[in-house]
């Protein structure tokens, strides 16, 4: 899909990239450009929506030889109050405004698409999976007890951690109708529902991240993740509390994070990624470093979502 | 335990990726075109195995030929090959090796077995048998002769084997 040729709609933020993507091409001719095009034309694209309180983003990411990459994006505003991620009740407070964000953002970049849950929807835990035992049942077994809803409503999955280690998420199965009927309701076909912190840390596993907490930021909630050897050894969700200090409160948590499967010899380096990453870096000053960009190409598009920089990672 | 964990109410099978697609038929044309490359070569290499044989039978003749030819041209003293020699001038050497009192009945020339000979004769004494003995075994044209069982009954038929080897031009 050529970028450039994608007319934004009204509301929506859909820059160009500063140059034809290049990026395992230092200085590409023209002819390796369009080359480069057409290969991931042919090759397929696949479309990612995610929600959350603040906006509805869409990227195009086609996927390729050399892994995915963003071919085009849309920002689309929500309005305080329209969408609130949460476990248990409600999440599309004004679910019109919703889908009409959801359809402004994914115009013209295709209708089958993958649904990215916010942070704040899902129960997470990294669990160690006993020899023989289900990886899902033995999540929901974990989790259960912590579900703000009956454990028979929910859809519970896992992702790979190295060894027989797994980062577990179960999210009620209402709460993903949700979603997916304001996608359906906005043209879309949903083929796959995805959590944005799940394929954030999937993205830092295959990136092979290094020995840190990242803290990876949604619009109203994070997730704490203390890595070492490039796999989660830890994984708290935490809700945001954005107001004034967050940046403090924040390298608390991840000492406590990294205090809890850790040796506490050395202090916890914090990496950040996500929702207002770039404020809290400042805040944080030197020690907090970049975990996840997935727009090198499109810096009109502001601060990516972390799920977006764990897809291209 | 999914690679990318799916949280839809109503999962599907995984689409594909259109390059994996692509690879895996890429793969598939590359095997199609590899076994018939393959087979192609199997049929070439046959070809070439019964040609080879074909050549080497043409070899053995021509190194046949070439030896018969060889033994032609080493010189007059050896004369003709018994192989290729006419009955015509084997039975004039015979003929210019027999006596005065002794007949020719029957003769047998064997070619397979490089020149042999098995001449009937009848003597009409004793004396003339011993002439052909001695006039054959002391023609240059023959080799081996050998007197077969006699039968006397005034005059002595008998058979003498011989192999003819030529020795005139």
């Amino acid at each position: 899909m050529q970028s450039a040729i994608i007319q934004p709609a009204r509301g929506t933020v859909k820059p160009r990239p500063r140059e034809a993507p290049g990026r395992w091409l230092p200085a590409p001719t023209l002819a390796l450009q369009r080359l480069y095009h057409w290969s991931v034309a042919l090759l397929g694209t696949r479309l990612y929506v995610g929600l959350d309180a603040s906006s509805v983003i869409a990227a195009a990411l086609g996927e390729g030889l050399g892994g995915r990459r963003v071919r085009a994006f849309a920002r689309v505003p929500l309005e305080p109050g329209a969408l609130a991620p949460s476990p248990s009740g409600p999440n599309l407070q004004r679910a019109d405004e919703v889908r009409g964000a959801v359809r402004r953002a994914a115009e013209g970049l295709g209708r089958r698409a993958t649904l990215v849950l916010p942070d704040g929807v899902a129960r997470v835990a990294l669990v160690e999976v006993p020899d023989g035992a289900d990886p899902r049942d033995y999540v929901l077994f974990r989790l259960a007890a912590s579900l703000p809803f009956p454990a028979a409503e929910a859809i519970v999955d896992a992702l790979a951690a190295g060894g027989r280690r797994a980062v577990g998420a179960a999210v009620r199965r209402a709460t993903v109708a949700e979603y997916e009927q304001a996608a359906a309701a906005a043209g879309l076909e949903v083929e796959r529902v995805h959590l944005a912190p799940l394929v954030a840390l999937a993205g830092l596993m295959r990136a092979g991240a290094r020995d840190a907490v990242h803290a990876v930021l949604g619009d109203v909630a994070m997730c704490l993740a203390a890595f070492r050897g490039g796999v989660p050894f830890a994984v708290r969700s935490r809700w945001r509390d954005r107001s004034s200090g967050e940046a403090s409160r924040l390298r608390r948590e991840a000492a406590r994070a990294a205090a809890l499967a850790g040796d506490g010899k050395e202090p916890a380096r914090l990496v950040v990624s996500g929702a207002e990453a770039t404020r809290l870096r400042q805040e944080l000053g030197e020690s907090a470093g970049l975990a996840l960009s997935g727009l090198a190409d499109w810096p009109e598009a502001g601060e990516p979502p972390s799920w977006l920089g764990g897809l291209v990672s | 335990m999914s690679r990318q964990p799916d949280f839809s109410t109503a999962p599907r099978c995984s689409r594909v990726p259109a390059w994996e697609s692509l690879a895996v038929g890429a793969g598939l044309v590359a095997v199609v075109l590899a076994a018939g490359g393959a087979w192609r070569a199997r049929e070439e290499a046959q070809s070439a195995r019964s040609r080879l044989t074909e050549v080497r039978r043409e070899v053995e003749a021509a190194a046949a030929r070439q030896r018969i030819l060889e033994a032609r041209a080493r010189g007059p003293a050896r004369g003709l090959a018994a192989a290729e020699a006419p009955p015509a001038r084997i039975v004039a050497d015979l003929a210019s090796a027999i006596p005065a009192g002794v007949r020719l009945e029957r003769l047998l020339i064997d070619y397979l077995r490089d020149g042999a000979l098995e001449m009937h004769v009848v003597a009409r004494d004793a004396a003339s048998w011993d002439r052909l003995l001695a006039r054959l075994e002391g023609a240059p044209c023959l080799r081996e002769v050998q007197p077969g069982p006699e039968a006397r009954e005034g005059e002595v038929r008998t058979v003498v084997r011989a192999r003819w080897v030529g020795g005139g031009p």
